[in-house]
This record gives structure tokens, C-alpha cells and sequence, in this order.
């Protein structure tokens, strides 16, 4: 059998439980984070802005990581299997960080009266955020080969000490982002449900996105083995 | 002497001797430099506290712009007649090679900026006299770091599709973190600044430098594993 088209055995099984699990937990995340989370005093209905937030940004981090070692991995064995799920965890990290970009200036404008603030950890996550943008966007239009492929994972692996940097930001620039914020018991209930929700979402997406990118692989090298047959 | 030091040293002699003899790159990136210097002159000159206060940004613009320049040209040479292939498939060491071709697009990053430093400090009327050693040292190590992370991936953009674009729009984002801290630190020498002492910044560029350099030689073998 061809190689492309016998690397690639994605489950055809649709993970129904994960969807369903899903959807019912953004039902709840909302009725936790809107009607049973307590009123923050100084920020007031801003605040419940920090439950989609902050789960948001800790997956986006997970996505980056995963997708820095994913990509590791393809560069020591050039499996596929290895890069789509590379793809995915930063396509779906993406995703979750637009949520953070998007949340993010909601708070700040409510906190600090302005929509951005060139504060380190703001500054680093955009500037992380850059990088797997550029990774996405070279393996969206760079041509799916083995070249573009290595080209993204050593992006991805360079890339990733970046978090790092967002980590020291807070400890030696000492911006204003708020950091080790004390909350109330109901408020740490609502934060970690959040958290566990978007957990879900996030492998169910990385999931799909990993079977969409091996069936499309498998689907090109069962193409190419057809029209071989054919010529 | 070791088989790495004698490669590194024969890459690293063939491509300053075709520089001195073409001088095509060198002249172009000094000529890029100069000619963005000027443009910057004209958009930022003002009163003397202001010029004082953009130097550190036009600076680390001119270092990242011509740099770019100069490291998109590092292995375009050596796709004539196949000669990157020949010198992946020769038992030489490729750390060798890469230490070489970084060690050349230093060098060419040093060279412009030894141009435009004092060309900026004489349109824009500050005096940057008393800050040689600073000013020195920041501009070194964010020329190590944009030489580390733009080199291995210049060989990756040369067979790509668009590689005049694809490279500035991978190494850019890569080295932002050194471009803020050269920027803050020489804010910080020339006294606008007064978050950190540029010593603390410049020990930044000094980690990202040691963090990028050991990613970068781990990685290379696989970069140019086909």
C-alpha cells in the first residue's frame, strides 16, 4: 500500500459524548459566570469578563505549547500524524487567543479606561500570539510539503521559549496586570467549572481539527494514487 | 585542529573572501541603512529632548530592517549550481555551517550599524559620546540574537514560495523581545527611561541570546534534513 495513504488511520467514530458534554458545559459556564458568581465589589459586571478570560489564555498558552512540541516531535520522526496534531493545537491555541485579545481590552477598558496598554504580559501575549498567527499563515498558504512543514515546526519550536518571557514579564517588569488576584470560594467555583469546560471544548476542537487535517491528507494521497492507477 | 573549527573556518574564509571581492551585499545592506536613516530623520527631527527620546527606536528599526536585508542574502549565494546541497551532503559539520553564516551576518549587522549610529547621532543633534560602551554592548548582543534566529531560518525561506516576505514576517515576531529590550535599555542609557537599569535589560537580550542559540543549533540538523 502507498505510504501517505497508510500513515493516516484516522477513528471514524464521531465523539458525540465530547459534543454533547461541550454544549451543556457552555450553558452552564454561562449561568455560573452570569447568575450564580457573586457581584465583585470594585469592578462590578466587568469582572465576570476574568472567567472566560483567564481559561482562555491558560489553553492558549496549552495550545502553543502543545503545538512547539508536536512540532518537535515531526522534526525527530517526520510523521504526520505528528504535524496535523501541531496544526491543530495552534490552530485551536489561536482560537482561544482571540478570545483572550478579545476579552482582554473589554477588562482593560472597564479597569484602566483604555482598550490596550503596552503592559509586559499584554505585550508578550500579542507578541506570542504574532508567532502562531505567522505559523498558521504559512501552513495555510505556504502549499502543503514537507519544506512549509519543517518551516512552521522550527517557527513553533523558536517560538515557544517566547512563554517564557511572558512569564518573567509580570516578576521583573513588574507591569500592572493583575496577578494571584484572591477570590471568593463561589467565585473560585465558577473560575475552575470554566476552566474545566474549556478544557472539553478544547480537546474536542483539537480532535476534529486533527481528524479534518488526516482525512484531507489521506483524501491527496489516495487522489495521487488514482490518477497514478489511471495514467 | 578539530574537524569543527576547520570547516567553520574554511565556510567562514570563502564567504568574507567572496564579500571583499563582490562587495554586493555590504554595499547594498550599508546603502539600505544609510537611505533609512535619512527617512527617519526627516519624519522624527524635532526639538532636542524629542530626538533624544526616538533615537532608541530608529536605531532598532535600522538594526532589524537592514539585518533582514542581510540575512535573507545568507544562503541565497549558495543556491547557485546546488552548492547548499553539496556543502549538506559533505561530512562537514553543519553546526560548522551555521556557526560560520551567523558569525558572517554579525559581523555585516555591526558593520551597518558602525554606519548608522553615528549618522543618526549627527542628523538628529544628540551626542552619543559618552555612551559608546552602552550603547556598544546593546547593539552587539541584539545583532547576536537577530543573527541566531534569522540565519537557520534563512536557509528554510530560500526554497519556499515568497521568500522576500516570508522571512521578515517569521523572524520579526521572533525577535521582538530582543528589539524591546534594546530599545528600553538604550532609553534607559540616555536617561528617557526610568523603568530599569540598561544593565538589566541588556542581561535579558544575554538569555534570549543563549536560549535562541542553543534552539537553533539543536535544530539545525533537522532544518536541513532533506
Amino acid at each position: 500500500m502507498n505510504n501517505r495513504a497508510s500513515e493516516v488511520t484516522p477513528s471514524s467514530k464521531t465523539p458525540l459524548l465530547w459534543i454533547i458534554l461541550g454544549a451543556a458545559g457552555m450553558f452552564l459556564a454561562h449561568y455560573l459566570v452570569f447568575i450564580y458568581a457573586p457581584m465583585e465589589s470594585t469592578m462590578r459586571a466587568a469582572q465576570r469578563i476574568f472567567y472566560f478570560h483567564l481559561p482562555s489564555a491558560w489553553l492558549c498558552y496549552i495550545g502553543f505549547i502543545m503545538c512547539a512540541g508536536w512540532s518537535l516531535r515531526y522534526l525527530m520522526t517526520q510523521k504526520s500524524e505528528h504535524d496535523a496534531l501541531a496544526l491543530a493545537s495552534a490552530e485551536v491555541g489561536l482560537t482561544f487567543g482571540v478570545i483572550v485579545l478579545t476579552t482582554g481590552p473589554l477588562w482593560a477598558r472597564a479597569a484602566w479606561g483604555v482598550w490596550w496598554k503596552w503592559e509586559p504580559r499584554l505585550t508578550t501575549m500579542a507578541i506570542l500570539f504574532l508567532i502562531f498567527t505567522c505559523y498558521w499563515v504559512i501552513r495555510s498558504f505556504g502549499g502543503d510539503n514537507s519544506g512549509t512543514r519543517r518551516f512552521g515546526a522550527v517557527l513553533a519550536v523558536l517560538g515557544a521559549p517566547n512563554i517564557f518571557f511572558v512569564h518573567i514579564a509580570v516578576t521583573r517588569w513588574r507591569g500592572d496586570h493583575p496577578n494571584n488576584v484572591g477570590l471568593e470560594p463561589e467565585m473560585r467555583v465558577v473560575l475552575y467549572s470554566c476552566l474545566l469546560i474549556f478544557i472539553i471544548i478544547f480537546s474536542l476542537l483539537v480532535r476534529l481539527r486533527y481528524r479534518v487535517h488526516m482525512d484531507e491528507r489521506t483524501a491527496i494521497a489516495l487522489s495521487r494514487r488514482l490518477s497514478r492507477i489511471g495514467g | 585542529m578539530s574537524p569543527f573549527w576547520r570547516c567553520f573556518m574554511a565556510i567562514l574564509e570563502k564567504d568574507v573572501k567572496i564579500e571583499l571581492r563582490s562587495k554586493e551585499t555590504v554595499a547594498t545592506v550599508v546603502l539600505f541603512g544609510v537611505v533609512l536613516t535619512f527617512l527617519f530623520a526627516f519624519g522624527f527631527i524635532g526639538d532636542p529632548q524629542t530626538n533624544l527620546a526616538v533615537i532608541p527606536g530608529i536605531l532598532w528599526a535600522a538594526l532589524l530592517l537592514s539585518g533582514a536585508l542581510s540575512i535573507g542574502r545568507t544562503f541565497a549565494r549558495e543556491q547557485e549550481n546546488s552548492a547548499f546541497t553539496a556543502l549538506a551532503l559533505s561530512p562537514t559539520p553543519r553546526s560548522a555551517i551555521l556557526a560560520a553564516k551567523v558569525i558572517v551576518n554579525i559581523v555585516m549587522i555591526l558593520g551597518v550599524m558602525l554606519v548608522i549610529t553615528p549618522l543618526i547621532a549627527v542628523l538628529m543633534h544628540v551626542d552619543l559620546s559618552g555612551h559608546v560602551v552602552g550603547l556598544s554592548s546593546l547593539i552587539t548582543l541584539s545583532a547576536i540574537g537577530f543573527a541566531l534566529v534569522g540565519t537557520p531560518l534563512s536557509i528554510m525561506a530560500v526554497g519556499a514560495r515568497f521568500p522576500e516576505v516570508l522571512l521578515p514576517m517569521v523572524v520579526f515576531p521572533l525577535v521582538t523581545p530582543v528589539m524591546i529590550c534594546g530599545v528600553r535599555g538604550s532609553a534607559a542609557l540616555l536617561g528617557t527611561s526610568v523603568d530599569l537599569n540598561y544593565m538589566a535589560w541588556a542581561q535579558m537580550i544575554l538569555a534570549f541570546d543563549i536560549m535562541i542559540g542553543l534552539g537553533a543549533f539543536f535544530l539545525f540538523d533537522w532544518m536541513v534534513s532533506e
